[in-house]
């Protein structure tokens, strides 16, 4: 009964949640139609922007806020008055966005399947992968976000995330290029990849980069395919557990009188 | 209650079983990497005990401290030193929380969701049963005059609505520790007559209650024990001249007013004094009657003795002129 309340309000809490779902769907229908080449056989053109529509753009818009509009508008200080452990109205929520996407990618592949089989355009080979990956993803960012939402005020949480992002992403490419030719590059390009959301390791798992590694060539050692699954769900556990921990010591006060 | 700030203690002789103990509790407001000079204290070394089906009213002026201790109580935030102890489990802990109701002094709920939908999420989020939860909004819905609104989305709700929703939620699990913070902002008449019952009602049943607000006339209606906090302490009434149910007794003299209050009366109590009108301090009620008798056998020719109670808001202004 708790659970389930704390997981449907990650649904009910705006109004605008079902219609993001919607847009997002119509968003992969209007790409797949309009901007595929009828004669293409690649996947990963249109797997990239499910990745980063899906993956990254879609549990910013949800959680946007989340805890940050709670704490803002007094909401969080009944809520933490209920006999809860903090963990629990975090990971419900989390499991309440995890829950939503799974639906979210599950019609989005449908949907494609469909679309495949009518225009007859484009490939779905590797479309499971693709919608792995932006799972996975999803779950990351959403965690990160949430997470950063108890800290931050209102719904500015992904914002800074989407801001963070693509600044550091394009600071990083510079400093890459610069630094192309020395011996550091290398700690530079694992401190890009391990602690952050892990955008790099996931769209090579999805786009078979590891190839006879890759999960879709199955009868090769698949170690490094499994190694960015697990990395992407240790930075959700690690994000989960920062949050929490925010949680249990965030005091809750609108007022000093 | 057992009140203490400073070491000095108020015991109004009730024995109950306490419900909410705070030893030596101190708050300070501290902004991050701001200097030490921004530092607000809040509380400051206070102690209290209250003990079940007790009203407890904090008055206080703005900025007094009322709601940091609330917010105390409630878990809410942690003191600098000293600790809170709620059905005895430290604060913040689930058990305490079981325990537990808080009404913050502004509600907000989630706008999509109907009085009843918010009820049954927060009955659900107090561990309740499906049909704990249906059972207990009927209750409240009755005791509260809610039933109208019940089916409305709380967008749609006015001020009073919310308070009586907010009220229904803290009470959603049958707290034996109510914390209300300003309960009747927002409440017509009627609705301040029926929450005024409801506490009662509350109280005879056992459950405590920690109420902090600025309607002196109505806390005065609901209970005799106060907590007047004053810049972050706790300011005794029985250490004031007059106590909390003092008074002025006015007499009407034939004469000779200013020469009698002299001569019989201690200068402390004289409040004023001309040759036809006195104004005596009166510490207790029972007082008065010693005090015409002394005067009369002295000589005094009275022509009307009035006693004017102090009620608590006239000690509230008092104290704030006062200056504590």
């Amino acid at each position: 009964m708790k659970a389930y309340e704390l997981i449907k309000e990650t649904f009910c809490r705006r109004g605008y949640i079902w219609i993001v779902h919607v847009v997002w769907l119509i968003l992969y229908g209007c790409f797949w139609w309009l901007f595929l080449p009828r004669n293409g056989t690649e996947f990963g053109q249109f797997g990239r922007f499910l990745f980063i529509w899906g993956g990254f753009f879609l549990p910013l818009a949800l959680t946007a806020g989340i805890f940050g509009d709670d704490i803002s508008s007094g909401r969080i200080c009944v809520l933490v008055t209920k006999p809860l452990w903090p963990g629990e109205l975090y990971l419900c929520r989390l499991l309440g966005l995890s829950l939503q996407s799974t639906v979210h990618f599950i019609l989005a592949g449908c949907v494609l399947v469909i679309l495949h089989l009518i225009v007859r355009k484009g490939s779905i080979e590797h479309l499971g992968l693709w919608l792995l990956a932006s799972w996975l993803l999803f779950n990351t960012v959403a965690t990160l976000s949430m997470s950063l939402s108890i800290v931050v005020g209102r719904t500015f949480n992904s914002l800074l995330i989407l801001v963070v992002v693509v600044t550091g992403y394009f600071l990083m490419g510079l400093l890459g290029m610069a630094m192309s030719q020395k011996e550091s590059s290398g700690v530079l390009t694992a401190f890009i990849r391990y602690p952050w959301p892990p955008f790099e390791l996931l769209s090579k798992l999805a786009s078979g980069e590891y190839e006879k590694y890759s999960l879709t060539v199955g009868r090769f050692s698949i170690a490094k395919s499994i190694a960015c699954v697990v990395h992407s769900l240790v930075l959700t556990v690690v994000y989960s557990i920062i949050g929490i921990i925010l949680l249990r010591k965030r005091q809750f006060s609108r007022q000093r009188d | 209650m057992t009140i203490s700030a400073d070491e000095t203690m108020i015991d109004n002789d009730k024995k109950q079983a306490a419900v909410v103990e705070c030893r030596q509790l101190t708050k300070i407001y501290q902004k991050l990497l701001a200097g030490k000079d921004t530092a607000v204290c809040a509380l400051r070394n206070i102690s209290l005990s209250v003990g079940e089906g007790q009203i407890v009213g904090l008055i206080g002026p703005n900025g007094a401290g009322k709601s940091t201790l609330l917010n105390l109580i409630a878990g809410l935030i942690f003191p600098n030193e000293g600790s809170v102890a709620v059905c005895g489990h430290p604060a913040r802990s689930i058990e305490a929380h079981r325990g537990l109701g808080y009404m913050p002094e502004h509600p907000v709920f989630l706008g999509r969701y109907t009085a009843r939908a918010v009820l049954r999420y927060h009955g659900a989020l107090s561990g309740m049963s499906k049909q704990a939860i249906s059972h207990q909004t009927d209750t409240l819905t009755e005791k509260l005059d809610m039933g109208e609104y019940l089916d409305r989305p709380c967008t749609d709700f006015s001020q009073g609505m919310k308070q009586r929703l907010a009220l229904a939620i803290a009470m959603i699990n049958d707290p034996k520790l109510l914390l209300l913070d300003e309960p009747s902002n927002g409440l017509d008449p009627i609705g301040i007559i029926q929450l005024r019952n409801f506490l009662k009602e509350l109280r005879a049943a056992g459950t405590t209650i920690v109420i902090s607000s600025h309607r002196l006339g109505e806390l005065e209606q609901l209970t005799s024990d106060y907590m007047f906090m004053y810049r972050g302490q706790v300011v005794s009434f029985a250490d004031k001249p007059s106590g909390a149910h003092a008074g002025r007794l006015r007499i009407e003299l034939v004469s000779d007013g200013k020469a009698i209050a002299e001569k019989l009366l201690p200068p402390s109590k004289v409040l004023s004094a001309t040759d036809t009108k006195l104004e005596v301090a009166v510490g207790d009620p029972r007082e008065v009657p010693d005090i015409v008798i002394e005067l009369a056998k002295g000589g005094a020719r009275m022509m009307d003795v009035t006693l004017e109670r102090e009620n608590i808001e006239d000690v509230f202004v008092r104290l704030c002129n006062e200056g504590t």
